[in-house]
């Protein structure tokens, strides 16, 4: 099909504009080198054109691996003749910094006959602040139609689709024998001319910006201030902890009720028998076992998006950079540490854009303990068993809250200490200076914030929901027969369990947490699935409750409590994350050794754990 | 190095001060003064740091019309000078 390129330096709103002229949702955010993997769609305004949008990058000689994957994408695609017109998106506040890849892009499109429009992008700010680029004179200095537009508004960008059908497309005149061929005609020495040249179309065709950077700069005096910025930050995350449990309880309150009013309504139609048991106990405690968590994966991707796209994430890179290098990371790997807060598959990809190969390596060995949204199941249901649902300050603050605060730090702290480990007993090579663009400040666009928040709140529901409801019902006939759930222990699950069970005595655990753990290697959340079916409670539409009150009633030891949270903390279960792990890094061997690795480690910590807790 | 009592690195410029980028220092890799340059560190270019937040974090510099952040490391090999630019601009 043929296609229209998007390329553009990082954080000049490329991806938000790819999701204008598409309609989709890719993730967009204010940190530079959000966008670390190709996206394509259809374009809106042409459907018989797909739109590709590249990986931001400064130059059209790479750095980072994100950025190599840009260039090394984008000189493959100018030789494609499906590629017809190449969008140069520049960022019209701060001109300068755009134009000196803008040039490349041009000069590289010139020499395959590509047309290329530039798209000066924020123009709704300019306007805002009463400013303007001078875009016909710099359409004339570059030779290529300037066109200044606002991804945020959509300002300008019906008359950018009104002339994209009438662009000329020229014959590709050579192409060369490879794709890098495209890019590697020029030598640094031509370089120097383009940054010159880039200054010079800045200064006279670009906005004065005084006023932009005044009001970033008294932001920043607040956020990065030596006193107030620690304070921020850490009133910062202690929010974003806090959002997770005590904001988001209401709406998991509502979907426990909605849940069981639906089971309260279909169970007496069914009479009593075996399809009663397998829908009260497999199907509603399935799907009650994941839905309850959609609220708090909701919130919390909402909570990130809100940071991201205000602009304040550079930031915290930038505050967390000195006691990171402390482990050998770097400020940059503090985006992709807390994405894997979320999920570790986005942070592993993040993780790209960390120039450095060690500090990337030592990024990849942190994330698998970043407390991922698959783990908070399982932590909700420990806490609710043994922490008191008591509230502080009003209710603003709780003991809920307060303890997964904890559990999440005893994660991230767990993945810092195997980087710093790591770091110290390898061999040392050239560290990465940092070096990052702040951008600007803006207020965050609340409805794409919201779209991607439901879309991975979908994700979750559509890809782990089915895998979660379908290990419930496994569990559930693994459970019942062969004596019709006359005697769990003497049921096919229960000789299951019955044989792993000498792995967990150690730890306080009998059998059935023996057989949730090893269901949890499909997907973490099936813990909570599966003990809830292996327990064979009454009524398990409500879920979560008569799980928590059948456990507490059960008298697990608070030593087996703390020893599951250690272990589910620790242990690298997720086979999405290790062949994720295994591409980015190109090892199957690293990945394999951290799998080994942390199940070891998770045991004998929570091993450690129970016995410093007093044992059984 | 210099011996020149105006020139300085760009970490040790100080807070809300400005200089003339006069040169890289030899041992900055090709790579990272590539990417500076990008950045719009040229030669000549003013350059003034907006912010030193506390405890060794990297500080923040203004280039053209943008700022950027730079650990020590880096900035330490970014010479400046100060002489005919007038402090606290």
């Amino acid at each position: 099909m043929p296609s229209v390129l998007l390329v553009g330096t990082p954080n000049s709103g490329k991806t938000a504009l790819f999701n204008r002229l598409t309609g989709l949702n890719q993730r967009v955010a204010n940190y530079p080198g959000i966008t670390v993997d190709l996206s394509v769609g259809r374009l809106t305004g042409l459907p018989t054109h797909d739109l590709v949008d590249f990986p931001g990058t400064y130059s059209l000689r790479p750095i980072s691996e994100e950025e190599r994957v840009a260039v090394s994408h984008f000189a493959g695609s100018l030789a494609d003749p499906e590629v017809e017109h190449v969008f140069c998106v520049v960022d019209a506040t701060r001109l300068e910094k755009s134009l000196f890849f803008c040039l490349q892009v041009i000069k590289a499109c010139q020499r395959l006959g590509r047309p290329v429009t530039v798209l000066a992008n924020m123009g709704d700010i300019l306007k805002r602040h009463g400013l303007r680029i001078d875009a016909n004179g710099l359409a004339t200095a570059l030779g290529v139609p300037v066109r200044v537009v606002s991804a945020r508004t959509g300002e300008g960008l019906d008359q950018v689709m009104a002339e994209l059908p009438r662009s000329d497309v020229e014959a590709v005149p050579s192409v060369p024998d490879s794709a890098d061929d495209i890019l590697a005609q020029d030598d640094a020495s031509a370089d120097a001319a383009l940054y010159a040249e880039a200054h010079r179309l800045a200064e006279r065709f670009g906005a004065p910006s005084d006023l932009l950077l005044q009001a970033q700069s008294r932001l920043d005096r607040f956020f990065l201030g030596s006193l107030t910025g620690g304070l921020a930050f850490s009133a910062i995350m202690l929010v974003l902890f806090q959002s997770i449990f005590t904001w988001s309880a209401p709406a998991m309150d509502a979907v426990e009720a909605g849940v069981a009013g639906l089971g309260g309504w279909v169970l007496p139609f069914l009479g009593e028998g075996i399809l009663r048991d397998f829908v009260a106990d497999a199907v509603f405690s399935g799907i009650g076992a994941f839905l309850v968590f959609v609220p708090q994966i909701f919130v919390l991707t909402f909570v990130i998006g809100l940071l991201e796209d205000s602009g304040y994430l550079a930031r915290a890179a930038l505050i967390c950079h000195k006691p990171l290098r402390f482990f050998g990371l770097s400020g940059k790997s503090f985006i992709p540490m807390l994405s894997g807060v979320a999920c570790a598959i986005p942070a592993i990809y993040a993780a790209r854009s960390i120039e450095s190969p060690r500090a990337r390596l030592l990024t990849y060995l942190a994330i698998p303990l970043m407390p991922c949204s698959a783990r908070l199941p399982v932590y909700t249901l420990l806490i609710a068993i043994f922490i008191p649902r008591e509230t502080l300050l009003g209710g603003l603050i709780g003991w809920q809250g307060l303890t997964l605060f904890a559990i999440y730090s005893f994660g991230m702290m767990s993945g810092l200490l195997i980087a710093g480990l790591v770091n110290r007993f390898t061999a040392i090579e050239e560290q990465t200076p940092f070096m990052m663009e702040l951008p600007a400040y803006r207020l965050p666009a609340l409805i794409p914030i919201a779209r991607k928040s439901v879309q991975r709140a979908k994700h979750f529901v559509t890809k782990a929901g089915v895998v979660i409801l379908s290990v419930t019902m496994v569990v559930w006939v693994l459970g019942y027969f062969p004596n019709q759930g006359a005697d769990l222990g003497a049921s096919w699950l229960g000789t299951m369990g019955q044989w792993i069970e000498p792995l967990f005595t150690p730890l306080g655990l009998d059998w059935r947490y023996g057989v949730a753990i090893v269901s949890s290697f499909l997907a973490r959340e099936v813990f909570v699935g599966t003990l809830g079916t292996i327990m064979g409670i009454e009524g398990a539409e409500d879920n979560i409750l008569p799980l928590v009150e059948q456990i507490q009633a059960s008298a697990l030891p608070i030593g087996s409590g703390l020893a599951l949270l250690v272990f589910f903390a620790i242990a690298l279960q997720c086979v999405s994350t290790v062949a994720i792990l295994a591409r980015e890094s190109r090892s199957w061997s690293l990945a394999g050794r951290m799998v080994l690795t942390y199940l070891a480690l998770a045991w004998v910590s929570a091993w450690v754990t129970f016995q410093l807790a007093g044992g059984a | 190095m210099s011996t020149d009592p105006d020139m300085l690195s760009l970490w040790d410029l100080p807070l809300h001060a400005s200089g003339v980028l006069v040169g890289f220092a030899p041992e900055l890799a090709d790579r990272y003064r590539g990417r500076l340059q990008e950045y719009g560190f040229h030669l000549g270019e003013r350059i003034s740091c907006q912010h030193q937040p506390g405890f060794g974090a990297p500080r923040v510099y203004r280039v053209s019309n943008a700022t950027y952040s730079l650990d020590r490391e880096l900035a330490a090999l970014v010479l400046v000078k100060t002489a005919e630019v007038p402090s606290g601009a």
